[in-house]
């Protein structure tokens, strides 16, 4: 019997026929990510259905070398969760691990499997009369463990934190084979190192996050929409400062669009509002929302009076009903995918700090212009995170392999400019296989050395999905 | 030419209803309420008559307790120029709600009054027709186009299969379908401006209608929740269901 046969039987008996997948048109959506990026063949597809079942599996891949990726729902952004294209690894999906195990709205806590959908988890607080604060255009296939293991941020950061600040405990499946177990449903926990913290955003390179329990917040009760033009990003940066203090902090979202995106989105779907009567340079779909008895109303008017007189509003609108706040909001989801019809193209999310933002995106554009005259800079995303993807469109007419290396020059040369203004290259994709090279230019040694020493500690063996964030060690 | 029209506040379509414990009615504490989506059409369309030069002046009226000034002045930011408010807090059923506005209509004389086919709270479609029956007016239902010519106007209706034209005499009555158009945003600076437009508060008293209801409302009750389907393990399995369980097959 060959080795993957013997893999293939040990986990068709740890889980079952239905927990394990080989043939080509079973796993072929286990390759394939939301961006269209294709991995390679794996070993094969396990599926398990219980923490101790994926301990189960990690242990016989560590006492028998072979490399494991664990896979959520898919939507990852940086290549981490698509099995290898040259060295064939076992893909775990956490799919059928995907149970609430129980809702707490006195403690504001939730504990669940890892294969939870964002969706259903957030549905499951709204039923407890809570709040699970995480929202991402993904959120309908997306999971949890998914969330954790890429630590996600999405569009309600500015007021709720990214994923870490989301996590009360994790149980984490070891690559030898072991469960570690931290499900203390703890606000406050201060003993020792906090190990928990270590998994989150480790993109699964340390284990395979197979429960969580996550923090709850009061429902917002009253929601307000408003989409506003600006005339230029210094402008929405002054905007914002005002309208935390004007909205007393209960600021949700604060999303700059550009022109361009509101035209991409009306591409994809016509039926949307375009509802200023001009155009403006850039746009800020902002929510505000309380879970009690607010004047929402009163505050917005108060910053808008404010906005005009400063010359930082140009004009705006504010849905009156959740129908027209929810079309507000699709036009952020269809520019997405405007944007992805345009074919392949930059795609960046650096971090900056917020009083740095207007200046950077001022150079960045100059720069890439300059380098490059025919293309089409997209300069979105959650401004206050201080997160701006920079993307950009390359001129269509270009060949595919001077496209490439068009993109990759101009990235590099994006990436000095971050690193000038003290940015980070990944606010919240991660670095996955995708931005390995640039992280690892900026790394300290030090930090390298504590990177390299934390994975050698936890995955002795390097089984745990290879070459993501750090290169994959051969020894 | 003057057009009046009929706002009503109501729970925001998107809000999931729920029953108050003792079935007595729904429950609206904390709940979203926003103005009648076919009422917004309506808005929309009196506002539309006005930019098109047809009508001089959109009046807004709405029956309801003191809160129901938001969608009033909600109608005044998307273009109406002044709004009429009724108050009362006692719950108040479609007649009452046409007496009241054919009050309003006697002291207005507007030459149309356009108004929601229904309101989705409790999904009546009466108010329309019995304020027409009461005043004497024509009236189009559930129009999808409203064209004004000279003394008359062109109301093209949805009905079963088809549409239907009518044609009625000024005044007239028109309630609004989903087709009729797509309402528009409120704009931040109309808002502001909203706030100084004319707002006039009337009671069911003065305008001399009694909102005494002949209607008592018994029990509320939400629908039965669907049960979860199960997976069947065979074929037999599946047949032996439908004809012993489900009982559609014999």
């Amino acid at each position: 019997m060959t080795a993957h046969d013997e893999l293939l039987t040990f986990l068709t008996t740890t889980l079952g026929p239905s927990g394990v997948l080989c043939d080509d048109v079973d796993i072929a959506r286990y390759r394939i990510d939301w961006a269209g990026a294709q991995g390679g063949i794996p070993l094969a597809v396990a599926r398990p259905a219980t923490p101790e079942q994926v301990a189960e599996i990690l242990g016989y891949c560590h006492r028998n070398d072979i490399p494991v990726v664990p896979q959520g729902g898919g939507s990852g952004l940086v290549e981490a969760a698509l099995p290898d294209r040259d060295t064939p690894e076992l893909v775990i999906s956490l799919e059928r691990l995907n149970g609430i195990r129980h809702v707490d709205p006195i403690n504001f806590s939730m504990s669940v499997d890892a294969g939870c959908i964002l969706q259903t988890i957030k549905d499951a607080a709204e039923a407890e009369d809570c709040f699970f604060p995480l929202t991402l255009g993904a959120q309908g296939s997306c999971q949890i463990g998914g969330n954790i293991a890429t630590n996600a941020g999405g569009l309600n950061v500015l007021r709720y934190g990214m994923m870490r600040q989301l996590v009360l405990g994790v149980e984490v499946a070891l690559p030898d084979g072991r469960l570690l177990c931290d499900m203390k449903a703890l606000h406050k926990n201060n003993t020792g190192y906090d190990l928990k913290q270590l998994f989150i955003g480790a993109e699964g390179t340390l284990g395979i996050v197979t429960g969580a329990v996550i923090k709850l917040f009061p429902r917002p009760q009253v929601t307000r929409t408003a989409l506003i033009g600006c005339p230029d990003v210094e402008s929405v940066l002054k905007l914002y400062a005002q309208s935390r203090r004007s909205c007393c902090d209960l600021l949700s979202a604060f999303e700059l669009i550009p022109r361009i995106c509101l035209e991409l989105a009306i591409e994809v779907a016509p039926d949307l509002p375009d509802p200023l009567d001009e155009g403006h340079p850039v746009y800020i779909l902002m929510e505000v929302a309380a879970s009690g008895p607010v004047n929402l109303d009163g505050m917005i008017e108060a910053l808008f009076e404010i906005g005009i007189e400063n010359g930082w509003i140009n004009d705006g609108v504010l849905a009156t009903s959740d129908h027209q706040a929810k079309q507000l909001w699709r036009i952020r989801e269809a520019m997405l995918e405007g944007q992805q019809r345009r074919g392949e193209h930059l795609r960046t999310d650096v971090s900056l700090p917020l009083s740095a933002l207007s200046e950077f995106h001022h150079r960045a554009q100059l720069s890439m212009e300059e380098t490059s005259p025919e293309c089409t800079v997209i300069a979105y995303g959650h401004v206050g995170d201080g997160n701006l993807h920079f993307n950009v469109l390359p001129p269509p007419t270009l060949e595919q392999e001077a496209k490439r290396s068009l993109l990759h020059e101009l990235e590099l040369q994006l990436f000095d400019i971050v690193a000038e203004f003290s940015g980070s290259i990944s606010a919240e994709h991660g670095i996955g296989r995708a931005k390995q090279a640039p992280f690892l230019e900026t790394l300290t040694a030090p930090e390298h050395e504590i990177m390299r020493g934390i994975k050698r500690q936890i995955d002795p063996r390097g089984m745990m999905s290879p070459g993501r964030i750090l290169p994959a060690t051969h020894d | 030419m003057k057009v009046l029209v009929a706002v009503k506040r109501v729970i925001d379509y998107n809000v999931k209803i729920r029953v108050k414990a003792d079935q007595s009615d729904v429950d609206l504490t904390n709940v979203k309420m926003a103005m009648n989506p076919f009422c917004e059409i309506a808005v929309e369309e009196a506002v539309r008559l006005k930019e098109k030069g047809v009508a001089t002046e959109v009046i807004a009226v709405s029956i309801g307790p003191k809160a129901s000034q938001e969608q009033l002045r909600t109608a005044l930011a998307l273009g109406a120029d002044r709004a009429i408010q009724v108050l009362t807090d006692d719950p108040v059923d479609s007649l009452a709600v046409a007496k009241l506005l054919a009050k309003v209509v006697e002291e207005e004389q507007p030459g149309l009054v356009i108004l929601g086919k229904q309101s989705i709270d409790a999904d009546n479609n009466q108010t329309g027709q019995m304020l027409a029956a009461l005043t004497g007016m024509g009236q189009g239902t559930f129009a999808s186009e409203v064209v004004v010519d000279g003394e008359s106007v062109n109301v093209t209706r949805e009905i079963d299969g088809g549409l239907q034209t009518v044609k009625l005499s000024l005044p007239a009555v028109v309630t609004t379908d989903l087709r009729l158009n797509e309402p528009r945003y409120a704009k931040l600076p109309d808002i502001m401006k909203a706030k100084k437009k004319p707002l006039d508060v009337k009671t069911p008293e003065e305008l001399g209608v009694s909102t005494a209801s002949k209607v008592t409302l018994v029990k509320v009750a939400p629908p039965a929740e669907r049960q979860g389907g199960i997976k069947v393990g065979s074929v037999d399995e599946l047949v032996d269901k439908l004809k012993n369980e489900a009982k559609v097959i014999s």
